[in-house]
């Protein structure tokens, strides 16, 4: 295989040196154990926790941040097409709906490939949320992906923070978790995306690593530029002799230096190792490529098969939160909402093709969410205190700008799962059929949701952890319950 | 003992005839199927029966035992319950009939409880008041009370002391302690050829007395502290405040501890964000409100209290109660506020209180601001010892490496060494609350002065076992400080709003005065496109220290020092602030400006530059534009470099009217810049960014108290490959290859010693120079600069 920078896939490692092995090791050996002052697993002795057996071993979380409409996506209701002067109070849906895989189950249309694929997926379309009174896009976000509603006295982790400190790696060189798309500078409420963007109280060591733009990956595990690959590994060897060459000899023993050389490895064995090609978009056939590339997500997605295929534990990929674009759609819905259509449906279904093909799917769990819906009358749930976000405050639509569903709704939204042991073709849960569309059956909260991904991946939603002396669970108070959408 | 209370004739109403044996039959029972939830530290629904007391006081929903009443002990109801809701306990099979029976007996026989039992003996008390420790005799002359203390205590445990630190170790480890920053590797080289016998102690207290360098590099430690920060959550609405400004002032003029905590705690404007928390847009927990934070964050703060728990609920882990919490929140609450337990309210009102009453307490009537002043009275009470300790041992822990108490927000757990904890916290008062006293008082110690100890896994699972300092990872404020610093690549502006030059401390003068070619008749102005070559040419007796310069014209210019560029400017309103350490020499030296005029028809030009020259002993000298410039007109070269033959004449010194007004408003801009300019720059007064976060800055949305000693994989990537740390290093070795070194060796042995404190050994120095090559280049010198800054000597403070 030739590949286009120059970098062979195996360029030898350094010589071995007298501390190799033990950092081989030690390297495989559970990182925090290691960290004076970290976390601390309950339950080792006493109560001990049972982790249910895991049905997928990786998980891949496409999030449609900014609030993906239900009614306009996964759960569609009665179609209101345009007209001058349309009330909103008859819009439902924006979008017809049309016909699946799965016999009886219907989504939107514009999401013709996805429908295709319906059948290896279970659809919930009973997600709640709690109304966090005023709607702010980023505290949702925090809630769904730490399971805690900000502010956390303590830094709780992400879910992928999560699966890196509790299932570890799935291969040693590969960073367990991955989040790709979202730009954590320069964009709206970038300070509150961080807050959880984090390992948390686990540390940077289950942190994610951050890849914003997918077509840049390659750098992140290149050389930097100006740098080619050969001055590259031998200024990790010469790095090597040179701590091999110090005088102090009894600090090479010392916990803390180990500890700082063995993260230095760990890097550069991701970045002289052949996985490392799997950042590489430019290496994937051009078809595939193109099938892809309908976007930054699009190419997002690509990246996410990849990285899974090479041993990733926690890939999470967005259409990228910024306040007001993407599914954030205050004003000019349909319009948006058809756009973005275009943006996922064909990644997304072929994705879930490529990981079957692969052989993949059964063992990898595929999340579509968001941190909410949408609805054209009604802001947070019904009887919410939360204010008027739309940018159009008429109870008619006068033009096409005002056509489509431009507040936040928390009452029920859609999430859909593919493989991971989840239910093939399956419906689970449902919302009512006129306003409020609040979910009327099996409804699935943060916690639950949180309960339901972590049994699937083999973790049970009682696992805690003691930070500052007090217990911190994976799901609020270990009362999480996974939906019965498994087998 | 058994209690003898128990009236005998209730032996003949106990169901199966015999007296109930409380140790054997009681207390297994109640362990067995009681104790995981109600024992110990444990208070599952309030209700806890550690202790006879406990047991009787009953939990949140009331009474549960009441002596000689079986029939109003709820107990017995619950454990017999057939409903799964309601039955005790929840779990397993429960009581078994033949259990029930003897509960009741016992019950009935008035609950008979030995003496003093409890199922876990309470929770380690810390003293509150200030105590203070005698001081066994000083060992070999080792006089410093800490020295008494600690080589009692090794003695005491066979333990030998540990070996001093040399010179070398010491000056890094102080400096970088106290000040944040390296020493040069001149300081180095003097200090340790030095024979005075006090030379250590001289240090410290010079480096205390850096006062700007000593508040640039405890803002870290107090952002942390105090969960400020110049952007973060919160900010985006207004719903944080930052105390900035109010931190540096009190820093720089080291204002005693108590005033500080005061003023934090019933705040002026100033001083006010970090009391006021971060208020979150929309509706949060309970224990999450403002208030709450308030309580949290003073008692985390000052008193190494963790009342996160009680913010909820009664907390499992000590013996702080969600009353605790609320009283302290009440404290600052503007309206009446409800005890909420795990968001449920509890229709009982919260009332102003603090937690240790024995010191007295906050007035509830009196109106918030009123209680606000109590609260930071107690607090800094003489007699509140906790409030003392806390503080000290915090500043421990940043010097020694390990809290006395340690986590050092746990101090409601036993110190290691209680007399040792005490000796700080008395020498803290003693010195009216002089931080830096307490640090210099640590500093000064043979114990702080000593080899760390080489840390082995797993050293604390026993407990700690003093060995002497551990060592510190260097803080990405440090680490970026001294990078900045080795390779002349410290930024030029700042982002924290702090007066680091206040009134009435000299700070650098701005000096420089427009000049341009004196070739014009009164009245007549500079031509559109008119292009003017300036030159100063002046000895120096040796390589600055550092030379930082601000420089602008209008409109555009190149700045050439010894020949070679340093710096272009084509916007004049933007002023350029310029590190110029790495292009001057000893010697003879030039600095040559091609400067041009610009706009649609003939106007003012004008040129600006001050170059401040810091030598090795700190002595500052000013270079600025002014009547000993010369000016020529340019060469027929692309760049307008004039010839050798060119006439050089004196320039015309301008007056500032034209600039004085209007946009620009030059001559301020370059005041300010000069003035910035006049400290250089420190990590910690920039917002953070990739690399810093690498290194382990925190996002400051909680307090932070310690951060991880470790650095992890994805910050080792980022090191390894970061383009912005590669950028960096580039730059600096850009800087470093233009220095004057004789040789390769001359350099190798200046970055070791600059980022090591010490020579390098002749193996290093071998692989060392094989990394350059024959000769310096960028190159070469950037991956020696990784190399030596990815050393864990370098990134570790020992």
């Amino acid at each position: 295989m030739s590949l286009p920078h120059g970098l062979p896939l195996d360029p030898s490692l350094p010589e071995p040196l007298a501390r190799r092995e033990f950092l081989r090791l030690l390297a495989g050996a559970g990182l925090a154990t290691l960290s004076l002052g970290a976390p601390r697993l309950l339950g080792a002795d006493d109560k001990a926790v049972v982790h249910p057996p895991a049905k997928a071993d990786a998980c891949i979380l496409i999030w449609l941040a900014g609030g993906m409409a239900a009614p306009e996506t996964f759960d569609p209701k009665r179609y209101a097409p345009y007209e001058k002067g349309l009330e909103y109070k008859r819009v439902l849906s924006t979008f017809p709906a049309i016909p699946t895989a799965v016999d009886g189950v219907r989504i939107c249309q514009g999401l013709e490939s996805i429908a295709q694929v319906m059948d290896r997926a279970t659809l919930i379309r009973s997600a709640v949320q709690p109304d966090l009174g005023s709607i702010l896009h980023s505290r949702h976000q925090f809630h769904w992906h730490t399971g805690y509603v900000p502010p956390q006295t303590v830094a709780a982790p992400h879910i992928g923070a999560w699966m890196a400190r509790v299932l570890g790696p799935r291969n040693p060189v590969m960073p367990a978790f991955i989040n790709i798309g979202q730009r954590l500078e320069g964009v709206g409420e970038s300070e509150e995306l961080k807050a959880f963007t984090t390992g948390g109280f686990f540390g940077g060591e289950y942190g994610p690593m951050n890849l914003p733009f997918p077509e840049d990956a390659a750098a992140a595990v290149r050389p930097p530029k100006g740098m080619d690959a050969g001055r590259f590994v031998n200024r990790d060897k010469e790095f090597r002799r040179l701590v091999d060459a110090t005088p102090h000899r009894d600090l090479l023993s010392d916990h803390q230096h180990e500890s700082m050389l063995r993260s230095m490895d760990n890097a550069y064995r991701l970045l002289s190792a052949k996985e490392r090609a799997a950042f590489d978009l430019s290496l994937e056939p051009k078809e595939v490529q193109q099938e892809y590339d309908t976007s930054r997500f699009g190419r997002g997605c690509l990246l996410a098969r990849r990285l899974v295929e090479n041993g990733a534990r926690f890939v999470e990929v967005t259409t990228e939160y910024v306040p007001f674009f993407q599914w954030d759609t205050h004003g000019k819905g349909h319009d948006m909402v058809a756009k973005m259509h275009k943006e996922i449906d064909r990644p997304i279904a072929r994705l879930i093709r490529d990981l079957e093909a692969r052989g993949l799917l059964d063992r990898t769990l595929v999340v579509i969410a968001s941190e909410f819906s949408r609805d054209a009358m009604i802001e947070g749930r019904p009887g919410s205190k939360a204010g008027d976000q739309s940018f159009h405050k008429g109870s008619t639509i006068e033009n096409p700008d005002h056509y489509g569903l431009h507040r936040h709704f928390t009452g029920g939204t859609s999430v859909v799962m593919f493989g991971g042991g989840v239910g093939k073709g399956k419906v689970y849960g449902a919302t009512a059929d006129e306003r409020p569309l609040v979910a009327v059956k099996d409804p699935v909260s943060v916690e639950d949701m949180h309960a339901t991904i972590f049994t699937a991946m083999g973790i049970s939603p009682q696992t805690v952890f003691d930070v500052e002396g007090r217990p911190f669970y994976a799901t609020i108070d270990g009362k999480g319950k996974p939906a019965r959408i498994f087998g | 003992m058994r209690s003898h209370l128990v009236p005998l004739f209730l032996f003949a109403l106990s169901p199966l005839g015999a007296a109930v044996d409380f140790d054997h039959e009681i207390v297994p029972l109640l362990r067995k199927h009681c104790g995981e939830c109600h024992a110990g530290d444990k208070r599952k629904g309030s209700f806890s029966m550690n202790t006879r007391e406990s047991l009787l006081e009953g939990g949140e929903n009331g009474v549960v035992l009441v002596p000689s009443d079986a029939g109003r002990s709820k107990l017995l109801e619950v454990v017999a319950s057939a409903d799964p809701d309601v039955r005790m306990p929840p779990k397993g099979p429960g009581l078994t009939p033949a259990e029930q029976a003897r509960l009741r007996a016992w019950i009935a026989e008035g609950a008979p409880w030995t003496t003093g039992f409890a199922f876990r003996q309470p929770a380690y008390e810390p003293p509150l008041k200030p105590r203070t420790p005698v001081l066994p005799p000083a060992q070999d002359d080792r006089v410093h009370p800490i020295d008494r203390l600690l080589d009692a205590w090794c003695k005491d445990k066979g333990l030998a002391r540990p070996a001093p630190a040399d010179d070398a170790t010491f000056l890094r480890r102080v400096q970088l302690d106290l000040i944040g920053l390296l020493p040069t590797a001149a300081e180095t080289e003097a200090f340790v050829a030095d024979p005075s016998p006090d030379k250590r102690a001289v240090r410290v207290r010079a480096l205390l007395a850096r006062d700007v360098d000593y508040a640039d590099h405890w803002m870290a430690f107090w952002n942390d502290l105090l969960r400020n920060d110049y952007a973060g959550t919160g900010y985006i609405d207004g719903g944080r405040k930052q105390v900035t400004g109010w931190l540096y002032a009190s820093l720089l003029a080291n204002k005693p501890y108590d005033a500080f905590a005061r003023e934090l705690i019933a705040p002026t404007a100033e001083s006010e964000g970090f009391a006021k928390g971060i208020v979150w847009r929309g509706s949060v927990s309970a224990g999450a409100r403002p208030e709450l934070q308030f309580a949290q964050s003073v008692s985390q703060t000052f008193l190494g209290i963790n009342m996160k728990c009680a913010s909820c609920h009664d907390s499992f882990t000590d013996r702080w109660k969600l009353r605790d919490a609320y009283g302290l929140a009440a404290i600052t609450s503007t309206r009446p506020l409800e005890l909420v337990r795990c968001d449920i309210p509890t229709g009982k009102p919260a009332v102003a209180a603090w937690p240790f009453p024995e010191l007295g307490q906050v007035d509830p009537a009196k109106p918030r601001a009123e209680r606000l002043q109590q609260l930071a009275a107690l607090m800094t009470h003489p007699d509140n010892g906790r409030f003392q300790r806390t503080v000290v041992n915090r500043l421990w822990h940043r010097l020694m490496g390990r809290g006395v108490v340690h986590p050092v927000d746990a101090m409601q757990t036993a110190p290691w060494n209680q007399d040792l904890l005490d000796a700080l916290a008395n020498r803290l008062v003693e010195s009216k609350y002089d931080l830096k006293a307490v640090l210099a008082f640590i500093a000064t110690s043979q114990a702080y002065q000593s080899q760390a100890e080489t840390l082995v896994r797993g050293a604390d699972d026993k407990g700690y076992v003093y060995r002497g300092p551990r060592a510190k990872r260097l803080t990405a404020e440090q680490f970026v400080d001294a990078l900045w610093r080795l390779t002349s690549t410290v930024p030029a502006k700042i982002d924290a709003a702090v007066d680091r030059a206040p009134s009435g401390r000299t700070a650098v003068v701005w000096q420089a005065r427009p000049i341009w070619s004196n070739d014009k008749a009164k009245g007549e102005l500079p031509l559109v496109g008119e292009t003017r070559v300036f030159r100063l040419r002046f000895p120096l007796a040796a390589m600055p220290a550092a030379a930082r310069c601000v420089v602008a014209c209008d409109n555009s210019y190149e700045l050439f020092v010894n020949g070679r560029t340093a710096s272009k400017g084509e916007d004049w309103q933007t002023p350029d602030a310029l590190d110029l350490t790495s292009h001057l020499r000893a010697g003879d030296n030039q600095f040559l400006v091609v400067g041009r005029n610009a706009g649609k028809a003939p106007n003012a030009a004008g040129l600006w530059l001050q170059v401040t020259l810091v030598d090795a002993q700190g002595k500052e000298t000013t270079l600025a534009t002014g009547a000993a410039w010369e000016w020529t007109l340019p060469g027929a070269t692309a760049r307008g470099l004039p010839g050798a033959n060119a006439v050089w004449r004196p320039v015309e010194v301008l007056p500032e009217t034209p600039w004085a007004k209007g946009v620009g408003r030059l001559p301020e801009a370059l005041g300010r810049l000069s003035g910035t300019g006049g400290p250089p720059a420190r990590a910690s007064l920039v917002k953070s960014d990739l690399l810093q976060r690498s290194l382990g800055r925190p996002n400051r949305e909680q307090i932070v108290s310690m951060r991880p000693n470790e650095l992890s994989t994805l910050e080792a990537i980022d090191l390894a490959n970061g383009q912005a740390f590669a950028d960096l290093l580039n730059r600096g070795a850009a800087n470093l290859v233009r220095r004057p070194w004789r040789s390769p060796e001359e350099f190798v042995r200046w970055l070791y010693l600059s980022a090591l404190c010490r020579p390098p050994s002749a193996a290093e120095q071998k692989v060392a120079l094989e990394i350059l090559g024959p000769r310096l280049a960028e190159q070469g010198v950037a991956d020696l600069l990784w190399a030596v800054c990815m050393l864990p000597e370098f990134q570790t403070i020992r």
